[in-house]
């Protein structure tokens, strides 16, 4: 456990030196993502012009869930996207056989492996949008923000299982680069809480493209609205979704050959 | 010309049809962002015992699902290619042809739009059945439409080329057209019809090119604006586009001389 916080800090301090290189792409990647959540409060305040509550969400919990979103997405673009772009590069060129090779878990080499450390400006922004938002809630008891945090934990583990369960797909069709379009474009009915779509797409973003539980719950976890029974299910949900994705992952690693030789 | 573009369709046709999946699969952008936002106006009206300013329920699905049809048919993405092309070195050979660049894109647009619009419309029609959808459209919106959404898919594709020539001095423009595409998210009619947008907002959006784009052919389309302030924003268009074709027209030739090729 100690050598792969380790290796994962190695990891990330080298990535950082890469993107370190590039300083003025940095400075611009920073100002196009304090734009990008500017306009996304403006969209839910322009939403908030017209009414004080939205589907028992009022604004200071929208907010709250907005960061969320950020938080969530931005976890996503930190570590889970650069790491499994390389994973499917890796799977075309047939230079998996590197990562496989090395004396570590091979998922955790693989799906760890990379950050684009910019992001971490989309999680602070994130979290001063949720700070934002919990200024207009009153009083966040200790059980409340536990929940909270386990509910984000969880959130981030099933976004992980989705991304590894799509990307492992790899194996088989090799370019799955439109697959992972799914997740994208689903990506952005986070932003709102699940429970205001319609019923094919509230069952979709809780199930197969986990993005709106994983959004929504952490939101409703620190406003209070969230019970016990809420939780347990999640956890237990999140942890069967973990252990699925792994398994398929392994199975799929199974029918990998080299394509270099 | 005509014998130009019918050899350069064809041959896109044949291109087009190998990339079917990834057809039905980029339609999901066109259709969830308006979906997204449909269903949280329909939160909000409910909240406001069913209207918001002139919209009921079924007047914002008609909105939402007339935006869906327009952005999937005037919305390019040239620009993000358009840097790929520079920075790679692919550009230059096609410089050398005899033919514009430009032209090969409205050819891909054109065969783009109408093979994706199939699966759309299926969507769309589902869609319409499970919010009720009300059109206000009679046979006049419909002949504002025509007009209204080819002038609107031009204005998109000139501009983004006109953004896209950005990248001859920067070599990378995506800062640029993602800057671009927030102000299209706040300004072009998708997270608000634009009548919706509170005061000064609506005003800022008028005067920019954004909601002539997405917002003006959707509202005409459900039938949302009466014939005079339909020509009226029409008019809108026309300026949009003649600026954005002038424009073009001078910041490519300007872009080309100064071009230095970048790769092999």
């Amino acid at each position: 456990m100690l050598r792969y916080s380790r290796l994962l800090a190695l990891f990330f301090r080298t990535e950082l030196q890469y993107e370190l290189e590039y300083r003025a792409n940095l400075l611009l990647e920073i100002v196009q993502t304090v734009v990008i959540i500017a306009t996304s409060i403006g969209a839910v305040l322009v939403l908030f012009t017209y009414t004080d509550v939205m589907n028992g969400w009022d604004l200071g919990a929208m907010l709250v869930l907005l960061g969320c979103f950020y938080l969530v997405q931005g976890f996503g673009e930190l570590v889970l996207s650069p790491s499994f772009e390389k994973f499917m590069e890796h799977v075309r060129l047939g230079t998996l056989d590197y990562a496989l090779l090395k004396p570590v878990s091979a998922q955790f080499l693989v799906t760890l492996r990379h950050f684009r450390v910019v992001q971490l400006a989309q999680i602070g922004l994130g979290a001063v949008v949720v700070a934002v938002g919990l200024g207009r809630i009153t009083a966040v008891g200790p059980l409340e923000a536990v929940g909270f945090a386990l509910a984000l934990a969880c959130g981030f583990v099933l976004i992980y299982a989705l991304l590894l369960a799509l990307s492992t797909l790899a194996f088989w069709f090799v370019r799955i680069e439109n697959l992972m379009a799914i997740y994208w474009s689903f990506l952005d009915a986070g932003r709102f809480p699940v429970d205001i779509y319609p019923g094919w797409l509230r069952v979709t973003l809780s199930t197969a493209v986990p993005i709106g539980v994983a959004v929504t719950v952490p939101a409703q976890a620190i406003a209070g609205r969230l019970d016990f029974g809420g939780l347990v299910l999640l956890v237990v949900g999140t942890v069967l979704a973990f252990v699925a994705s792994a398994s398929f992952w392994r199975l799929g690693l199974r029918s990998y050959t080299g394509a270099s030789a | 010309m005509i014998r130009t573009y019918r050899a350069l369709l064809v041959a896109t046709v044949q291109a087009a049809a190998q990339y079917r999946v990834q057809s039905v699969l980029w339609m999901l952008f066109s259709v969830i962002r308006p979906v997204i936002f449909l269903a949280a106006w329909v939160a909000v009206a409910n909240a406001q015992g069913g209207r918001v300013g002139g919209y009921d329920v079924r007047d914002f699905a008609g909105y939402y699902v007339a935006l869906s049809l327009v952005s999937q048919l005037t919305m390019a993405w040239d620009a993000y290619e358009f840097e790929f092309e520079v920075r790679m070195g692919r550009l230059a050979p096609k410089l050398l042809r005899p033919l514009h660049p430009i032209h090969y894109a409205v050819a891909w647009n054109i065969v783009w739009k109408l093979t994706t619009i199939i699966p759309l419309l299926v969507v769309l029609a589902l869609v319409t059945v499970s919010f009720d959808v009300r059109f206000r459209t009679t046979p006049a919106h419909v002949a504002l439409f025509v007009p209204s959404v080819l002038i609107g898919a031009a204005l998109a594709f000139v501009s983004g080329w006109v953004l896209a020539s950005v990248a001859f001095w920067t070599t990378r423009v995506h800062a640029v057209s993602s800057l671009w595409d927030r102000g299209a998210f706040i300004f072009a009619g998708q997270i608000a019809p634009l009548a919706l947008l509170p005061g000064p907002l609506q005003v800022i959006a008028l005067a920019l090119p954004f909601g002539y784009m997405l917002g003006v052919p959707a509202e005409i389309l459900r039938g949302g604006v009466d014939v005079p302030t339909g020509l009226t924003l029409i008019g809108g268009q026309i300026l949009w586009l003649s600026f954005f074709l002038i424009a073009f027209q001078r910041v490519w030739r300007a872009g080309v001389r100064q071009f230095s090729a970048v790769g092999a």
